[in-house]
């Protein structure tokens, strides 16, 4: 046995596809005759991702838009299932993907940090207790009593960042989640992040490498669905903001083969 | 033990265990897994509750007015109807059939009701479904029970007018929480059914629209079976709906004990219903993620 800690987080050859269908029709023959035939094209957003993180860590993944990074997320979170390959997760996963983007409109600031305590796993009673710390850390004021269609883009993020820093999970999984907040803001996420990085296991999304090198102590980077480069997080991100300045903003990489 | 372990998309189980082991676990499933998200039910049902008249100034008065108001309109409209009651015999109160209809007419609709709202049930919450863990299993008992909240409102109403009309209740009422339980579960296994068939395809939502209301008058809403032939009433049987709305109006209106055969078939249909629609459901579910 090493002295290393646990994995926590292990996918092997993980691949992901997509089932294009050009029209409705072409889906409801692949329903009635799909054992015959295939009526689909198969987008494969992932392909052969393996990685490992240990308890503790801190992983960066980089990468373009659409290059898979969210798809992996999801899979990690048990969200999606893969076309192929393992993955192997042991550990409460709390996912800060897309922040609040489950907020319903017309309910209250209050009765969303309710509803999404409660699916981030938390009891009722757990999420009345913590209340005041939430509006606290959100800051926002009286807003928190109004509904959130009133609320600016920077306030949602504010009030879904306040939510997640509430529970208290075992895996943290964070999606581009801190570019919408003012500076003052992002220092207190980042902050927070780094004070929950002594006790739990961080998975850092996003595609800019800054962030990435301010947190992470290994980085993965994935181009087109695959793992391009992973290691050490000054490395990666090197090779990734080179990478960036070089290659042109092409449309062809979004093409289902 | 891991949380999360999936080889080429299919979940490693935990561990190996006889058919009828997993046939007794897939029974309790839908129990255990109600149980383990029991919070997250309890605060999407209150949302759910609460949405339905947001931004009204009357609020509440309305879940209670609705149903109210077509109770008198029934009440005027059809007092001394013709209903005869099922041993052939006439009925003492002219106000029976006002409540024959209102009864059958709340059964219909909270059954129409989650079928309108069934197909874009997972659509609404995509955004859970997509960036949350979510249990996305639980939405449609969480939207059946919102439901049967109002349909609730509306029977007590009716009890209520049943005694004020008639000026007696039958003893047959205490049955009525052993009539809701499987009418309950048939209907959210129905919506377990629609719901992953909608995430899919938006005909389903086009199909409800469709046939629910001319199933309306395949299912004994204004009249009754009675005085069909054998052949005819053995037809009307086989939609459930029947069944349902007849034991309904026997414990209360008539105050007579429902025939036994149409109570075990009403029984066997919502659990097959249910465990059909809970596996149905199961079966969809991983894909659900990825079209919706």
């Amino acid at each position: 046995m090493s002295s290393e800690p646990e994995v926590v987080i292990r996918t092997r050859h993980l691949s992901k596809a997509y089932r294009i269908y050009a029209n409705e029709q072409q889906w409801m023959k692949q329903v009635l005759f799909g054992s015959w035939r295939t009526y689909y094209r198969s987008f494969w957003a992932l392909k052969d991702i393996s990685f490992e993180v240990r308890r503790g860590e801190s992983v960066g993944i980089l990468g373009r838009n659409g290059c898979g990074k969210s798809t992996l997320l999801q899979i990690v979170c048990g969200m999606i299932r893969p076309t192929k390959g393992e993955v192997w997760v042991n550990g409460r996963i709390a996912p800060v993907l897309a922040l609040g983007g489950t907020f319903d409109a017309e309910s209250t600031g209050r009765q969303n940090v309710l509803i999404g305590g409660a699916v981030l796993g938390l009891k009722r009673q757990e999420v009345l207790d913590r209340m005041d710390s939430i509006a606290d850390f959100a800051s926002i004021g009286d807003f928190i009593n109004q509904p959130v269609k009133l609320y600016s883009a920077g306030m949602r993020v504010r009030l879904a960042f306040a939510i997640c820093a509430h529970i208290d999970p075992e895996i943290l999984v964070v999606d581009e989640a801190l570019s919408v907040g003012d500076a003052a803001f992002q220092r207190k996420c980042m902050d927070w992040i780094d004070n929950f990085r002594k006790r739990g296991t961080l998975l850092f999304v996003s595609h800019s490498s800054a962030e990435v090198v301010r947190l992470c102590d290994h980085a993965l980077w994935i181009d087109d669905g695959r793992v391009r480069e992973q290691g050490d997080t000054a490395n990666v991100a090197r090779a990734y903001s080179r990478a960036l300045r070089v290659e042109r903003d092409d449309m062809k990489r979004f093409s289902a083969v | 033990m891991p949380l999360l372990h999936i080889v080429d998309g299919k979940v490693v189980a935990k561990k190996k265990r006889t058919i009828l082991a997993r046939f007794a676990a897939f029974l309790c499933d839908p129990f255990v897994s109600t149980w383990r998200h029991r919070d997250l039910v309890d605060a999407i049902l209150r949302r759910e509750l609460a949405e339905r008249f947001k931004g009204s100034v009357a609020g509440w008065v309305w879940a209670i007015t609705a149903p109210l108001l077509s109770l008198i309109v029934y009440t005027v409209a059809f007092a001394g109807g013709p209903v005869s009651l099922p041993g052939g015999g006439k009925s003492g109160s002219n106000f029976d059939y006002a409540l024959f209809i209102f009864g059958g007419l709340i059964a219909f609709n909270l059954f129409t009701e989650m079928a309108y709202r069934a197909p874009s049930l997972l659509h609404e919450y995509a955004h859970f479904i997509k960036q949350t863990i979510f249990p996305a299993e639980m939405l449609p008992i969480i939207s059946t029970l919102r439901a049967t909240f109002y349909a609730t409102i509306g029977l007590a109403l009716m009890l209520v007018a049943q005694f004020a009309l008639t000026g007696t209740l039958h003893l047959t009422v205490l049955l009525l929480p052993l009539w809701f339980v499987p009418f309950v579960a048939f209907l959210i296994g129905l919506t377990w059914m629609l719901s992953a068939a909608g995430a899919f395809t938006r005909d389903t939502a086009y199909l409800m629209m469709t046939v629910a209301p001319l199933l309306m008058f395949a299912t004994p809403v204004f009249f009754s079976t009675d005085t069909f032939s054998p052949t005819l009433k053995l037809i009307f049987y086989v939609n459930v709906l029947t069944g349902f709305i007849e034991v309904l109006r026997y414990l209360v209106v008539f105050g007579q004990l429902p025939n036994l055969w149409v109570c075990v078939w009403v029984v066997v249909c919502a659990l097959v219903t249910f465990y059909f629609g809970f596996w149905f459901f199961g079966k969809q579910r991983d894909s659900i993620a990825d079209v919706i």
